[in-house]
């Protein structure tokens, strides 16, 4: 099982000589030779990241090649809001992306402040960056237990996804929705904070730290652990810009591209705040990479509740958003979400629907071109595991 | 970023840049100048990481506009080049040598808007949409309402009332409509 | 390999010692949160069937449907959202948008129905257990999704005006309009409430579009009147505005001055269509009584008819009460001239200083024209009748305004005072005020009325404006006497009136005798209503006319009386104010067609 440990790049440069010659960078396979297999991991599987499949190729337990399909979950939502008047596009965005809403609605609401020019007020924006880091939070508590559960760690997925509905709680309280939270408006945000949220939130993060001591003691300090994700899935530092690779995947193999560092948004300049990189480059580096930054995600949480304003406007100015006209442009806003580089491409025509508007979502690259070339040479057993160490998210491919 | 906004002015005829925000420009450039500058910022300008590339479609002019978003980790600056091709003959050169990973955004543009990039692998491989025999959904004159309606039940039962026209129903129903004017013929 | 590596994870059984963190039974042990997105709720006293909820769901959730009970009225149109739960993504955004605040959500959002259409219904009227649930999702009062503030109108300020009779309103640009035609809701709950049901939300759409000619053929549909009504109209329609019940309504009639204002006189005609307008071939003829908004409303749309007007006025010039009984500082003469102008061009004529049952009878008009339209308004003033009220100088408004307009000197006190509390009293005190200051270099005018101060007829910013003007305004009173002193004036005696209508509504004032008040006066004007002036009518006629309640000709909803040829409208039978007039024209003119039309089928057969 632990092949790979000892040589780093061997996975990557492995010996090709039984598997099918390769034409036009594509392998040549033929089916009927009886000596491959071809078998679908998804759409419904537990070890796949949301309705996507992989259309594996396999000889004996090993891919020889891979192809990720993806289209069951399409919903258009790029086109559904060229129908839709500005303000009645908030409400879809946060679909994209199920277990982390908020970059989305942030990314919408701030590319139609770009265009339009509206200055959000100084404790909108805290409150966004609260809402932002908290939803960073949960992404991640899942994210964990996916990790876990995908070689065979049940437990840690129980723990994480429990604790994950603590901070739901939260959100609740916060802006009415536990999952779906719509609280970022075009202009600033729907509700201020409730009262004794601070002390709550405060509570949680101790009570999740908590948890996080545990889960290193049997998750990040785990024999099979270590053996399993070790050497898996090596992204070289130069694949970084060959795939377009962002967020911790690139961070752990060296490259420095937090966006809330590099480009700092909302309030993220006046939060004390490290770039995390790594040099690991496989799958377990990744883990504890993620690891990291869900400790330091709990850090800023804090930071910030002890940096919101009491008093202060809450959301600009609208004009009656039923006849929102936004001039004519295009803008690009984007946002660090868990996955790396979360962003929203968005053309106005001048007039009260939205002319295009593009998500850029981190799997996109992550998920099929990344993953069907990492996904060669590893075992079958693994490909959950590689998957969800890329942190994959297929709503936001196909959107 | 004025300084490398200026090198490239040397080298090619910008049509149009702008300034959208400390880290965001845009410029619009020729077709046939794509390939010369697209690879010219990632290797001498260090415009290294392509974030997306993406099309709009300016159905009244005839025209689709490409966007190659591009980043620069050493300056983080965002630029966006575009590029206008035609509608109706919708091809483009692929970029697939600078970027392997772009020939999933050339499958799904080549899927999604009917624009083809020859030499791009995969790029006849459908995307998102199989079986589909309708024009490319994402173009303007797709009408997404037509077809719902066309393929999909709607539970039956639903009617909507103009509070207009029924308060004029049931208020002022006989007030007479404004008289045409009798104009020479 | 570490030894740790291997001992560390079975520290994975601490937790198999701690309390579980699941809840026994959630649905009643964890309600939804305070601030919780669940199932609507509507209140219906304050909801008002405007359809914003509909037209900003990004589903196609909600519509609008009658519900017993809810009648349909002015400013509520009787309808109410039913919301399609099959389709809501709770989003919210139809409560954020409600502009009464009826809509609401409660914090349930567990509910199991058999039925798929159960999921179908109207919050507020089904039975619902979470209608009366307090917890749930409200719009927070800092944010706003319509804007709920008027843009400001300029006025020329109370110091540069009040010795003048320039137009204090300065009216709307372009920046301004286009921003408050923002504003509109577009639910068209005014059009309604309006008299002349002018199609309010098409012709904002309009200038939002800065389509401004499109938007002034709008007007004309149903008003010809755009420049006097955009001044001085009484704008129920904004009463009714959706926007007025949580801010303020929509300045419907700042919007509609706006966009006749940008239309030159000279472009009416190629603006409107109206350049090549038919020959008369039809050969019939109207004699029209009274060059006021409704004479002037039915002539106008006569004419495009293609019929031949003409219009007998009594006095020198057009615009009745627009122009003898409002101030030019509201309503300047050179835009009721615009008005009237353009519809003298399409060949009314119009017979001045022609006063009808004196110089020429209503007999002689009914011989020469196939109908006859009257609408000769309220010039009357009507008295007090209290002691001293007969003194020659006590004056009724309607009579002072009238010679103010006609150019005639006025030989103004130095301390006057007005009883009445409409705007006609606004109107004659700021006149007033102005020439005082004219003529004395200081103001030194009361009004005191019946009404106390928050039922006084008058517009509010009339109050607002008077009082900017220096003159004291003192509502609550109710004349007594006009103490008079060898024929001149001293002043007049008013005790306190405690309130004006009965329980049933009716006209009934009751006073407190004891507390008094004297106000000192050399001049005393009546302005508690006006009459109308029948003289025109011959006995003949009259005898035939019918009549209904408090003296005003019957006349059926399409204001014709029972001699079929006579029609009948303006303030005389309904109002009084301009688009009443303006819409009684209208409908009169539709209906001397319809008469004159049939009368032909008839003579054919």
């Amino acid at each position: 099982m632990n092949r790979m440990s000892e040589n780093k790049y061997k996975g990557f440069e492995a010996d090709r000589s039984k598997y099918p010659e390769m034409k036009d960078g594509k392998p040549v396979i033929d089916l009927e030779s009886h000596k491959y297999t071809k078998i679908w991991q998804g759409p419904q599987h537990p070890g796949v990241t949301g309705n996507m499949a992989l259309e594996l190729i396999i000889d004996g337990d090993e891919v020889v090649d891979t192809k990720t399909r993806v289209g069951y979950l399409h919903r258009a939502f790029e086109k559904l809001m060229e129908r839709r008047r500005y303000i009645q596009c908030f409400p879809i965005v946060c679909r994209i992306c199920v277990p982390e809403p908020d970059t989305n609605e942030y990314c919408v609401s701030a590319a139609m402040e770009d265009l339009s020019g509206i200055v959000v007020p100084e404790k909108a924006q805290w409150l966004r960056t609260l809402n932002l880091e908290m939803s960073r939070v949960g992404s991640f508590l899942m994210w964990l237990g996916g990790q876990a559960g995908s070689i065979g760690m049940g437990a840690i997925g129980q723990w994480t996804v429990g604790m994950r509905d603590f901070w739901l709680d939260l959100f609740e309280e916060m802006t009415g929705g536990r999952v779906y939270h719509m609280y970022m408006i075009p202009g600033g945000v729907r509700k201020d904070l409730p009262d004794g949220f601070k002390d709550r939130a405060r509570d949680l993060i101790i009570r999740t730290r908590k948890l996080l001591v545990n889960i290193e003691n049997t998750f990040f300090n785990n024999i099979i652990v270590k053996s399993r994700l070790k050497g898996l899935g090596i992204i070289t530092p130069e694949m970084v810009d060959e795939y377009g690779i962002v967020g911790p995947n690139a961070r752990a193999s060296g490259r420095e591209c937090d966006i809330r560092i590099n480009n700092p948004y909302v309030k993220y300049g006046e939060l004390d705040i490290k770039m995390i990189t790594s040099n690991g480059c496989d799958a377990y580096a990744r883990a504890e990479l993620r690891y990291q930054e869900l400790l330091q995600s709990l850090d800023l949480v804090s930071q910030i509740l002890d940096k919101i304003p009491e008093k202060g406007e809450i959301q600009a100015k609208l004009p009656n958003v039923l006849h929102w006209k936004i001039p004519a442009g295009q803008t690009y806003v984007k946002a660090e979400s868990t996955r790396g580089e979360h962003g929203f491409y968005m053309v106005s025509d001048g007039s009260e629907f939205p002319r295009r508007v593009f998500a850029r979502g981190a799997s996109y690259t992550h998920a099929i071109s990344l993953l069907e070339k990492l996904a060669v040479n590893i075992s079958i057993s693994d490909t959950a595991a590689l998957m969800v160490s890329l942190h994959t998210c297929p709503p936001e491919i196909e959107r | 970023m004025e300084q490398i906004l200026n090198r490239i002015k040397d080298k090619i005829e910008i049509k149009i840049s702008t300034k959208k925000r400390d880290d965001l420009y845009f410029f619009t450039v020729e077709k046939e100048q794509i390939e010369f500058i697209l690879s010219y910022l990632k290797e001498q300008e260090n415009f290294t990481h392509l974030a997306f590339m993406q099309a709009v479609d300016y159905l009244e002019d005839g025209k689709f506009q490409l966007t190659y978003m591009l980043y620069n980790y050493k300056i983080h600056i965002n630029l966006g080049v575009n590029v206008l091709i035609d509608r109706k003959k919708a091809e483009m050169f692929s970029m697939h040598k600078l970027w392997p990973h772009i020939w999933q955004y050339q499958r799904e543009i080549h899927e999604l808007f009917g624009i083809n990039f020859p030499g791009s692998p995969r790029v006849n491989e459908s995307f998102v949409l199989e079986g589909w025999e309708e024009i490319p959904p994402m173009r303007r004159d797709f009408d997404t309402l037509e077809y719902s309606e066309k393929t999909f039940y709607q539970r039956p039962g639903r009617s909507t009332n103009d509070p207009k026209e029924y308060m004029k129903e049931k208020m002022y129903k006989n007030y007479a409509d404004t008289p045409t004017i009798r104009r020479e013929k | 390999m570490k030894l740790k590596d291997i001992l560390s994870p079975l520290r994975v059984w601490e937790r198999a010692a701690q309390k579980p963190w699941t809840i026994k039974d959630p649905i009643n042990d964890r309600p939804g949160a305070t601030n919780y997105r669940g199932f609507h709720k509507n209140d219906f006293n304050k909801c008002i069937g405007c359809g914003s909820c509909e037209e900003i769901c990004q589903n196609a959730a909600i519509d609008l449907v009658p519900v017993e009970g809810q009648e349909t009225k002015d400013g509520n149109s009787g309808l109410r959202p039913m919301i399609d739960y099959g389709r809501c993504c709770w989003c919210a955004l139809c409560v954020d948008v409600c502009p009464t605040g009826s809509l609401t959500m409660s914090n349930k959002y567990t509910w199991v129905a058999d039925m798929p259409e159960e999921y179908r219904f109207v919050p507020g009227k089904t039975e619902t257990k979470w209608q009366e649930s307090e917890k749930g999702y409200k719009r927070s009062e800092d944010i706003h999704l319509i804007d709920y503030e008027r843009v400001e109108m300029l006025e020329i300020k109370p110091e540069k005006r009040d010795k003048s009779f320039i137009e204090i309103v300065k009216g709307y640009n372009k920046e301004q309009a286009m921003k408050e035609a923002e504003r509109c809701l577009e639910c068209g709950i005014c059009i309604a409430t309006c008299p002349a049901h002018m199609d309010i939300p098409a012709y904002i759409a309009a200038i939002r579009e800065d389509d401004i000619e499109n938007a002034f053929r709008i007007l004309y549909e149903t008003n010809p009147l755009p420049e006097i009504c955009g001044r001085i109209c009484t704008h129920k329609c904004e009463t009714a505005c959706a926007l007025h019940n949580n801010g303020e309504s929509l300045a419907i009639r700042w919007l509609k001055r706006y966009i006749a204002d940008q239309i030159p006189s000279e472009k009416y005609k190629e603006v409107l269509g109206t350049e090549h307008l038919d020959d008369p071939k039809i050969g019939k003829s109207i004699a029209i009584i009274g060059a006021g908004p409704a004479g002037i409303s039915a002539a106008y749309y006569l004419a495009i008819m293609g019929y031949k007007i003409k219009i007998f006025e009594a006095l020198p010039d057009s615009g009745g009460m627009t122009r003898y009984g409002i101030p030019e500082y509201r309503l300047p003469y050179d835009q009721i001239d615009k008005d009237i102008e353009y519809i003298k061009s399409l060949g009314v004529e119009m017979q001045f200083n022609t006063r009808v049952g004196k110089d020429i009878t209503l007999d002689k008009l009914h011989k020469d024209y196939d109908a006859v339209f009257a609408g000769t308004g309220l010039h009357l003033g009507r008295s007090t009748r209290i002691p001293g009220a007969d003194n020659k100088r006590v004056y009724f408004a309607t009579d002072l305004l009238r010679e103010v307009s006609l150019g005639n000197e006025i030989d103004v006190a130095e301390n006057i005072v007005v009883i009445g509390g409409g705007n006609v009293a606004m109107d004659i005190t700021r006149t007033l005020a102005r020439l005082q200051n004219k003529k004395y270099g200081k103001i030194q005018i009361l009004t005191t009325s019946l009404e106390s101060e928050d039922i006084m007829p008058a517009d509010r910013e009339e109050i607002v404006e008077a009082r900017e003007e220096k003159a004291i305004i003192d509502p609550g009173w109710g004349p007594k006497e006009i103490e008079i002193q060898n024929g001149k004036i001293k002043g007049l005696h008013v005790v306190k009136c405690l309130s004006v209508f009965d329980e049933e509504g009716r006209f009934n004032p009751k006073f407190d005798d004891k507390q008094k008040k004297f106000f000192k006066a050399d001049m005393v004007v009546e302005s508690i209503g006006q009459g109308m002036d029948l003289s025109y009518l011959s006995e003949d006629i009259k005898s035939n006319l019918k009549f209904g309640p408090r003296g005003r000709i019957q006349v059926n909803e399409n204001f014709q009386s029972n001699l079929k040829w006579l029609f009948v409208g303006g303030d005389i039978i309904q109002g009084p104010d301009v688009i009443h007039g303006v819409a009684n024209g209208y409908i009169a003119a539709k209906a001397i067609d319809g008469f004159l039309n049939k009368n032909d089928k008839r003579r054919k057969k």
